[in-house]
């Protein structure tokens, strides 16, 4: 970048390259604001001008006899081209060997294997979430109570009588909906119906509930639980209701006891259940 | 079945009529560079004279610019400033031409062409001295260093700073201080 002071003349060169929109806009600005004060460069530019002009005249008079019409070269080169193009079709083998060595190959290879890994792991990880969904398969867990009373219940707390699920059962469960290798912390081994509600310890009451589903996720149906227990114990709710709206879906269970469309956002991080490790 | 094209040797020779009707039939390919070679060719065979190759030099690099242009965008080249690519390919291949022949033509050896294009509507007299201006200008720019008259030459042709500099290969600033310096010598021989 040519640089010069405000009261300097402007230089042919920057002349020139200003006319061809060669400068910056910074140094485009400065030479308007220049040439609008300066007579002398603007005489200059419009000598420029001409000079390109008178050259260009005297050059284009020159050679304009001097060349031949262009019908000719152009039927000339259409041939050469038609001719080019039968000797240069390439055969099967040729058109192979082009495409496998040729530098762009590598590039859709490699973005093509890294489509398929993509898919692969979409695939993987994808199907773990499509099969622990929010609410459990109803033919894989129907849900199953034990034979129970309400005053049984409600004798000890909610959790109080929690012991964890035993690792084959839960491999159990994770094999029963098709999960293989599942991540830990990942997911919560729920019952459906809470023991806390009557719910049985037994394979058809128990799903893996991901923790990361959105929303409804396994901390928003632990509330639900602990409230059912109340609800239940206060007598505002008779026991088989209960069991029943949880296990027939437990999301509009929550929707109906709560009075809302969303999960409360206290309930986001409540958390008494604990996830499921290896 | 054999065809020669008329303009050319170039035979079709040893091909059944279905290969030779597909062959025939252009491609869009072959019909952007003939696009290409009605818009350029006139501008590259001008440039060719000023480097100083004869006529039918100068159209037989136009053909194999043009040849190499059909080659580079089936090749799936890249597009970009095609005019600047033609002007690059056929610039050198005018020097190569230029080496094996030996010397250079100097373009005005075209003048008594251009003597009957004279502007109509001036008298004998200002006929004669715009003719002697020119000869005047362009006999000076003969004299240029060969990169300032290639550079200017380009210019007069249309190219842009940046384009001139990929042509030539040199830097922007050399393209910039190579047509100050040329036209700043035609204003004087104007001015005389």
């Amino acid at each position: 970048m040519t640089k010069w002071k405000k009261d300097d003349h402007i230089s042919d060169q920057n002349l020139l390259r200003f006319a061809d929109g060669e400068l910056s806009s910074r140094e485009t600005s400065r030479i308007y604001a220049h040439l609008e004060a300066c007579w002398k460069c603007r005489t200059r530019r419009l000598e420029l001008d001409q000079t390109i002009a008178d050259f260009v005249l005297a050059q284009r008079r020159l050679t304009q006899n001097a060349l031949p019409v262009i019908e000719g070269p152009r039927a000339l080169l259409r041939a050469r081209l038609q001719q080019l193009q039968i000797v240069e079709r390439p055969g099967l083998w040729q058109s192979v060997r082009q495409f496998v060595f040729h530098p762009r190959s590598f590039v859709y290879a490699g973005v093509i294997f890294g489509a398929v890994l993509l898919l692969v792991l979409v695939m993987h990880f994808g199907v773990q979430q499509v099969r622990a969904a929010l609410i459990p398969n109803a033919s894989l867990t129907p849900g199953a109570t034990r034979t129970i009373r309400r005053d049984d219940i409600c004798s000890v707390k909610p959790r109080e009588d929690f012991y964890p699920i035993p690792a084959t059962l839960a491999y159990r469960v994770f094999e029963k909906y098709r999960i293989h290798n599942p991540r830990p912390r990942s997911y919560e081994v729920d019952y459906l119906i809470t023991p806390a509600l009557g719910g049985a310890d037994d394979i058809r009451n128990l799903w893996p509930q991901p923790y990361a589903s959105g929303d409804w996720n396994a901390h928003v149906k632990d509330a639900l639980e602990d409230y059912l227990h109340d609800q239940v114990c206060a007598g505002n709710v008779d026991l088989p209701t209960a069991q029943r709206d949880i296990s027939a879906n437990w999301i509009a269970a929550y929707r109906k006891y709560f009075h809302t469309e969303r999960p409360l956002p206290v309930h986001a991080a409540f958390s008494i259940d604990p996830p499921w490790e290896d | 079945m054999t065809f020669t094209h008329p303009n050319a040797s170039v035979s079709f020779a040893g091909l059944d009529g279905d290969t030779l009707q597909r062959a025939l039939k252009p491609s869009r390919l072959e019909e952007e560079v003939l696009r290409m070679f009605e818009e350029f060719r006139d501008p590259l065979l001008r440039y060719f004279l000023s480097l100083g190759l004869r006529i039918h030099d100068g159209e037989e690099i136009v053909q194999d610019v043009f040849l190499a242009l059909f080659q580079h965008l089936q090749a799936g080249k890249p597009r970009t400033n095609l005019k600047g690519w033609v002007f690059r390919v056929g610039h050198n291949l005018s020097l190569k031409q230029r080496a094996r022949g030996g010397r250079r033509e100097r373009l005005h050896c075209h003048e008594e062409a251009a003597e009957n294009q004279l502007h109509p509507q001036l008298n004998p007299e200002e006929q004669f001295v715009e003719s002697q201006q020119r000869k005047q200008l362009l006999e000076e720019v003969e004299n240029f260093p060969e990169v300032d008259r290639c550079c200017l030459y380009l210019r007069a042709e249309g190219l842009r700073y940046r384009e001139i500099a990929e042509v030539l290969s040199i830097s922007l600033g050399g393209v910039s201080l190579s047509l100050g310096r040329s036209l700043a010598r035609l204003r004087e021989v104007n001015a005389q």
